[in-house]
Order: C-alpha cells, then sequence, then structure tokens
C-alpha cells in the first residue's frame, strides 16, 4: 500500500473535476472568482476528510443494506458544521457561496469516495485519499476561478491585474464561460496527464489497488 | 432480534450522534451568527442614514400600519441625533429583480429625502445586475424627494430620475419599484 498513490491518484490520476467530472453543479455556480474557488475548495475538503474519516472507523459498524443513508447522515452533518462555522467566521464567503454550501451535500463526488474508497479502507487510507481527492477538486475549482476572474473581470483575487482601459468579457463570469473554460482545461489536463503516464508506468487498472489496499 | 429493527436501531444511534454534533457546533456559533447579523444591520443603518447617531426598533402597531401601506416591508428602524431628536427611518424592504429577491435598505429623513440605499443581499448577474451595489447607482438616489415617484433613465435629468445600470434593466427596474412603494408606505404612515 503506498499512500503517496492513493494521493495523487485522487489529485491528478482521478481528479474529480477534470477525469470524472463528478460534481460539476455548484463548481461550475460559484467559480466566478478565485478567492469563490479557493473557499468552496477548502470546504470540500473539509467535508471529504471528515467524512472519510468517520466512515472509515464506522464502515465495520454500518450494515450493508443502510450503508447509504448512514453515509448521507454523515456527510450532512460535516456539510452543516462546516456551514454554520463560515457563517460566524468567515461570514464574507458565506455570502458570495450562498445556497452552494449545503449543496455539498449532494456532491457525488463526496458520497462517491465514501462507498468507493472509505467503505472498504483504513482510517489513514482513507484521510489520505479524502485530502487528495478535496484537493484536487480544490484545484480545478482555484484555477477555474482564476481564469474565469481575469478575463471576465480583470483582476486575480481582487488585484486588477490590467489598467483602467481593460474591458472585461462578462461572459466569463457568467455561466457559459463556466463551460468554456472548463473544457478547455480538461482538454489540456488529459493532454497533459496521457503524455506524463506514456512516459511513465505503465498505466494500472485502478480499482485493483483502491480494493486491496485494507 | 428483527434484522428491521436492528438496521433502524443503527440509523437511530447515527442520526442521534449527528444531532448531538450539530446542537454543540451550533451552540458554539450561534451567538457569533447572530451578533454578525446584528453589525452587518447597523452598519447597513449607518450607511443609509448618517445623519443618525443610534437606532430604535419602530414600535409593532405603527409597523403594521406601514406594511399595511406597502407588503413589501421588513423591518423599520427610526434613527436619533446625538441630542436625541428624530433625523429619520431605515426601511429594510425587499423586491424581485433578475434573478430574484433582492433585499434593500432606504434611509429617508425626517424633511423627506432620501439619505441612502444599501444593497443588502441579491442574486443578480455578477458584472451586469450585481452593479446595484456600486455608488454610481446607490448614490443617485440620494437627495431625491420622498414625496414623488421615481423613474430611471441612462442619462437622468429630472428630479425624479435615477441612474440606470447599464444591461440590467429588470434589475434596475426592480429596485425602482421595490423604492417606490417604501416611498408610498413612508408617505402614508410615517410622513407629517
Amino acid at each position: 500500500m503506498k499512500l503517496s498513490k492513493v494521493f495523487f491518484n485522487g489529485l491528478i490520476k482521478e481528479n474529480t473535476i477534470f477525469v470524472q467530472v463528478i460534481g460539476m453543479c455548484a463548481l461550475l455556480a460559484v467559480t466566478t472568482s478565485a478567492i469563490n474557488g479557493l473557499a468552496m475548495g477548502i470546504a470540500v475538503i473539509a467535508v471529504t476528510v471528515g467524512s472519510n474519516l468517520v466512515i472509515s472507523i464506522l464502515r465495520k459498524v454500518i450494515p450493508d443494506k443502510i450503508r447509504i443513508p448512514a453515509f448521507i447522515v454523515v456527510i450532512a452533518t460535516f456539510v452543516t458544521v462546516v456551514e454554520m462555522f463560515m457563517k460566524a467566521y468567515t461570514p464574507d464567503l458565506y455570502k458570495a457561496l450562498g445556497i452552494f454550501i449545503p449543496l455539498i451535500v449532494v456532491n457525488c463526488m463526496i458520497l462517491g469516495r465514501a462507498e468507493a474508497f472509505a467503505s472498504k479502507n483504513g482510517v489513514i487510507p482513507s484521510i489520505v485519499d479524502g485530502l487528495g481527492m478535496g484537493l484536487g477538486y480544490t484545484l480545478a475549482a482555484v484555477l477555474l476561478g482564476i481564469i474565469r476572474e481575469l478575463i471576465g473581470a480583470g483582476s486575480i483575487f481582487g488585484f486588477q491585474i490590467f489598467g483602467a482601459g481593460f474591458e472585461p468579457a462578462l461572459i466569463f463570469i457568467m455561466p457559459p464561460g463556466a463551460f468554456i473554460i472548463l473544457g478547455i482545461l480538461m482538454g489540456l489536463f488529459n493532454h497533459l496527464r496521457r503524455k506524463q503516464e506514456k512516459a511513465g508506468e505503465k498505466e494500472e487498472v485502478l480499482d485493483e489497488y483502491i480494493y486491496n489496499i485494507d | 432480534m428483527n434484522e428491521t429493527v436492528k438496521l433502524g436501531l443503527i440509523l437511530l444511534i447515527i442520526t442521534a450522534v449527528a444531532a448531538a454534533v450539530l446542537g454543540v457546533s451550533n451552540a458554539i456559533t450561534a451567538e457569533r451568527i447572530a451578533e454578525l447579523d446584528k453589525i452587518t444591520n447597523n452598519q447597513a443603518m449607518q450607511e443609509v442614514l448618517g445623519d443618525a447617531e443610534s437606532f430604535k426598533l419602530l414600535d409593532e402597531s405603527k409597523l403594521k400600519e406601514v406594511q399595511s401601506a406597502s407588503s413589501n416591508i421588513v423591518e423599520v428602524n427610526e434613527g436619533y441625533d446625538a441630542s436625541s431628536n428624530l433625523v429619520g427611518y431605515t426601511i429594510k424592504a425587499y423586491t424581485t429583480g433578475y434573478g430574484g429577491r433582492i433585499d434593500f435598505m432606504l434611509g429617508i429623513s425626517v424633511d423627506g429625502q432620501i439619505t441612502g440605499i444599501k444593497v443588502i443581499s441579491h442574486s443578480e448577474t455578477p458584472g451586469l445586475g450585481a452593479n446595484a451595489e456600486k455608488s454610481y447607482f446607490t448614490d443617485s438616489f440620494k437627495g431625491k424627494s420622498a414625496s414623488q415617484e421615481l423613474t430611471y433613465s441612462k442619462s437622468p435629468k429630472a428630479d425624479n430620475e435615477v441612474q440606470a445600470i447599464t444591461s440590467a434593466t429588470k434589475t434596475t427596474k426592480g429596485i425602482v419599484e421595490g423604492v417606490n412603494k417604501v416611498l408610498e408606505a413612508y408617505n402614508a404612515a410615517l410622513a407629517n
């Protein structure tokens, strides 16, 4: 069992956004600016790591028949806790992300990790998997946010990059821009990923090592 | 033990623990959230009615009277200056824009002038309708008389015209309509 493999599997090889293309709806909506993408990413990391940890601990207690409702309760609890703390300590971010925080509950990436990894693996690998997957999501969200904010508003993390003469292309902070940028990023990401895989070791069948790690 | 009962019990335990966790984090954060809400509200009131030093919630029966004139009004505060003279009112109300509900606060002085408007929350298009928060729009309400109905224009000239937001007619229209309703209620129930 190699933890680094689990980690990079989540970050790059099976990147939630660029490779698996799941958990998209909130991502496309919130990445109008880099800071929103980052905040959403951090919230998702917190929830994924937390739910993976708890589900991994409980994996032998939770009967198979009721695992899905049990997972959802665990995930929803973490999301609500994150929401409360964001509301109390980072009100501006909470305001910007608004409805999309509670929607993390239905982010299929998190339930997916619970089902595919945490419920079958030990505590440490599950935490690492949550971190990798969450960081992979954050990476995509921040990249998307930076590019959309740069073209659509002329700034990065709120700092103006171009002079006053710059006329922002508003479409990029509206929904169509999200799809355009996402498509381009996805293509680039997968191109680079394939190139690296060809150069390096032979591609493994992913499921095999995921399910045999415990 | 019956399997169904066992499954139910396990779920019960999981949800009970979850509820306990939520209760604890609510206890930690609730006070701070309420405090922050109050601060935000106070800041907004200070912003729209700069002359006032302290604010007092309008009493219940009077508020009912205001709300019966215009149903979109949420909260009314009286603003007092340092020597506790009534200087004006801050009125929290809502309207509908392009993306849904817009909450705003309007300040009106006792001599019947709009002292300011602040958009508190909205879900308008970023870069277009979201410009309703910007000062070039909100400042154009300042000093307008409360006794007239407001309209909007790209290059306001008349006394009752406010600056329209570029490419966001629905947002502009929504807010101006909301403000007009508030003015109506003000004239009906609050103005002397």
